[in-house]
């Protein structure tokens, strides 16, 4: 047997070569067909195929370690292979189809070049194991000497972490038709908690591991996802989502899955906070298989008694207002720069682009002048985009420059071009538009000449940065306005909103954003027009009702006060404050019985809420007074 | 280039081990055939089938799939629709190359991709060296005389391993299919494919 095979890979490679040349076409069955740069590749490992002549590669001593590092986490029962990789006679049975697809890198997938910052986990393999996989192929797949066979990886079988402390299950399954092209898909899974818990790690199952390419977690804090929905927990498509928050809560975590992929575990102090009311939303790639599939996804939480005491945060660069690619435009360049306002770590990091993306490029300029490649990817593939997080976190100084630099691919030549002929395409959220984002998960340092949130400093810069950029990127105006307003430059911020309304007139929050301003700044008039209008928007922004009673309580108007507070304590019937003015409203009203009920159940809420603690006190001595 | 069927030959070797498993697939079996230097796969039930004998005086479709390779399995609408289109006009047979494949993997992979189509298994991988398989999905059509006329991939949806356009811009198995029903050689002859190597199977 042994013999036979090597025969047969002598003259696999004889007759390769030759068709590579142009020689006569070779019967077939024998051949492993090279499939485009199958054959051609080759000739980089060629050297060391010389070199080795004499060297017996068997299986068990030199390719079951690599294979079962490499390849086995996918290529196992219940995982994202199509099919197991962990016996010998597994691994004989796609032989040559290993070869092929591990010298074009389509396998192991890992789309970075090698570069000194290290990600963690990485899965690519040196040109030495590629090498090494070719040879043993061509000698005839030997199995070698029993004693050689290192372990088969232990695996564990179900939840990776342990029985999750929460499971949630998507309400209704996805059903993903045989055919057709790349579909993307979301689940919205509502937290069932009742109070605010501290997340460690979540494990995201997405369901039949075959047919999703990545599974990414949002966090919607205020269910506004849950319009996208024809019918409660329906779902929804839709390639990229947006997700308002109105508290600064800058999202600060990865919830990323991708084949292979185990869960991570935050390090203490890094926990994720999730409030009662929270949805996460599941954004899911999926691939039609070929036959109909349900896709049925969940996920297990891991709860964490330690708060979060290190607040990281998403840094996002992008370009998608200058990406405007003319038809067959083979080399679409974009770049973004942005320097850090302070000292952050680095912990990892996610280059986002779509069907066009060629190469994804971003780097440190250091204060110093030096630069460091933060990731390099020169054959971009949206089929394998992924988060990486790095081995280390990569400290950067205040004065770094952060850059990205992406080229696309327009023309007929990019296979993965959604249209025949090209067409001009610009930037978008729909998966036939084009994107150029790259993510930073990072940890900012306190400044020593600042007490405010470091994160309020970098989320300013950064919308500052985005507004040059963009005059029309509503969110940076709005996010610069909000920055502005907590540092106390009350002008400054409505300065920002009123840009942002000036894109979007109607915009509840941005309305109601102002409204705050200017009744801060005693432009009561204002206030009310502002935040009427957000009201009218949405009438059932409790923020906005809370604004516009104070605003009306400001002008003497308590009866309308009274109005808008009862509306806010219907909306949040967990806010004190609300309670508490709504008292407030309803003693000058002089209905001081209503009003004490409204102080005590602030108090209840709040049991330290000094304002309806004296209020209350008032009440009590007008109305002992009264009798 | 072509080669004329007769010359092929074939052993034809039972494989006892599929004598046990009785075929429930919905198409109706086939006569043994008795020439052991015809090529041939055998049914589901361990029969020797020449498909080029069975459908003589049609075209017949060779379509190499393998149950666990992705790449032909994703083909499976394409292929069912195809073999709808010209029912009646041209037989489609599905020949599985994996001699580990058994009959019940393989009656279990038609129910779950839904295929109405007869189905064989290719153990000596005799088809397979008839239509100059290299690859699943790959297919050989032969013309009314039983003469191969195109073997290749199905279209060019795929470019490499992984790289697959959102839809194919060629289609030679249909061009193929439609050159021999209007009596003429399909334009091209060959094309290579993209997808899972039979040669892993001997």
């Amino acid at each position: 047997m042994t013999s036979r095979y090597k025969l047969l890979a002598g003259s696999v490679l004889a007759l390769a070569v030759a068709a590579a040349a142009g020689g006569p076409a070779v019967s077939a069955g024998h051949i492993p067909h090279a499939i485009g740069a199958a054959v051609s590749t080759n000739a980089a490992p060629q050297d060391s195929t010389g070199r080795s002549s004499g060297h017996q590669v068997t299986f068990n001593r030199d390719i079951a370690p690599i294979v079962f590092h490499y390849c086995a986490s996918c290529h196992r029962p219940g995982e994202a292979g199509p099919f197991p990789l962990l016996t010998y006679e597994d691994v004989k049975k796609h032989g040559h189809q290993i070869v092929a697809v591990t010298q074009t890198r389509f396998m192991p997938p890992w789309l970075p070049e090698p570069q000194p910052l290290k990600f963690a986990d990485e899965r690519r393999l040196s040109a030495e194991q590629i090498t090494l996989i070719q040879e043993w192929v061509d000698q005839g797949m030997l199995q070698g000497r029993p004693a050689d066979l290192p372990p088969q990886p232990l695996f564990v079988k179900g939840w990776q972490l342990g029985k999750p402390d929460l499971i949630v299950k998507a309400a209704k399954p996805f059903q993903l038709p045989a055919s057709g092209i790349d579909t993307y898909w979301n689940f919205i899974l509502p937290i069932p908690i009742n109070e605010s818990r501290w997340v460690k790690a979540v494990e995201i199952r997405p369901g039949d591991k075959r047919l999703v390419h990545h599974a990414n977690i949002l966090v919607d804090r205020l269910e506004l996802s849950r319009k996208m929905e024809k019918q409660p927990g329906a779902g929804f498509g839709g390639m990229e989502i947006r997700i308002e928050s109105e508290l600064f809560d800058p999202d600060s975590h990865f919830l990323f899955w991708k084949p292979g992929t185990v869960p991570y575990v935050e390090p203490d102090g890094m926990a994720l906070r999730l409030d009662p009311g929270t949805d996460l939303v599941l954004n899911t790639h999926l691939q039609p298989s070929g036959k109909p599939e349900l896709i049925e996804p969940s996920i297990g939480i891991y709860f964490t008694d330690k708060p979060a005491t290190e607040h990281p945060m998403l840094l996002q660069l992008e370009c998608d207002a200058e990406l405007d690619i003319p038809s067959g435009d083979a080399n679409f360049v974009v770049h973004d720069e942005f320097t850090l306002p302070l000292n952050v770590d680095l912990l990892a990091i996610y280059p986002h682009a779509h069907y066009l993306g060629k190469e994804l490029e971003a780097t440190a300029t250091l204060p110093d002048g030096s630069k460091e490649t933060l990731i390099d990817i020169k054959r971009w593939d949206l089929n394998w985009q992924a988060v990486y997080r790095y081995e280390e976190p990569v400290p950067l100084p205040k004065g770094t420059t952060i850059s990205m630099r992406y080229v696309y691919d327009n023309s007929e030549h990019n296979v993965a071009n959604p249209n025949h002929p090209p067409k001009r395409v610009k930037g978008g959220n729909r998966s036939s538009d084009e994107m150029a984002h790259l993510w930073l998960q990072v940890l900012p340092k306190g400044t020593p000449d600042s007490d405010r949130d470091p994160r309020m400093v970098l989320q300013e810069a950064l919308a500052r940065h985005h507004v040059a950029r963009d005059p029309a990127d509503f969110e940076a105006h709005y996010n610069l306005g909000a920055m502005l307003q907590a540092a106390g430059d009350v002008q400054g911020a409505e300065a920002q909103y009123q840009a942002a309304l000036q894109l979007r007139p109607d915009d509840a929050t941005v309305n109601n954003a102002l409204g705050a301003a200017l009744l801060a700044s005693g432009d009561l008039d204002g206030a009310t027009e502002h935040l009427s209008a957000s009201l009218k928007a949405r009438p059932d922004y409790f923020d906005a009702h809370y604004n516009l009673g104070s605003a009306m309580a400001s002008q003497g108007n308590f009866s309308a006060a009274a109005e808008q507070f009862r509306d806010a304590v219907r909306l949040n019937p967990q806010d004190a404050n609300a309670e508490a003015n709504l008292g407030s409203a309803l003693a000058q009203l002089g209905e001081l019985q209503q009003a004490k009920s409204h102080f005590e159940r602030a108090l209840q809420l709040n049991p330290g809420h000094s304002l309806a603690q004296e209020n209350l006190q008032l009440v009590e001595q007008m109305m002992a007074e009264r009798h | 280039m072509y080669r004329d069927r007769q010359r092929v030959s074939a052993t034809l070797v039972l494989i006892l081990g599929f004598m046990a498993v009785i075929a429930t697939t919905t198409w109706i079996g086939v006569t043994c055939v008795c020439a052991s230097e015809l090529p041939a796969g055998v049914d589901l039930a361990g029969k020797p089938v020449d498909p080029l004998r069975t459908d003589a005086g049609k075209p017949v479709v060779l379509i190499f799939i393998r149950t666990d390779c992705p790449i032909s399995n994703r083909y499976a609408p394409t292929i069912q629709r195809l073999s709808a289109d010209y029912a009646g006009k041209t037989a489609f047979w599905l020949v599985y190359p994996d001699k580990s494949e058994s009959s019940g993997a393989i009656e279990k992979h038609l129910r779950d991709y839904g295929y109405k189509l007869p189905a064989l298994h290719d153990p000596q991988h005799s088809l397979v060296k008839l239509s100059q398989a290299q690859v699943t999905p790959e297919v050989a059509v032969f013309d009314a005389s039983g003469q191969l006329v195109y073997h290749g991939r199905i279209d060019n949806w795929y470019q490499s391993f992984g790289h697959a356009r959102s839809a194919p811009t060629t289609h030679e198995l249909d061009d193929a299919i439609q050159a021999v029903l209007s009596g003429k050689k399909p334009e091209v002859a060959t094309a290579s494919g993209v997808g899972c190597y039979i040669s892993d199977l001997e």
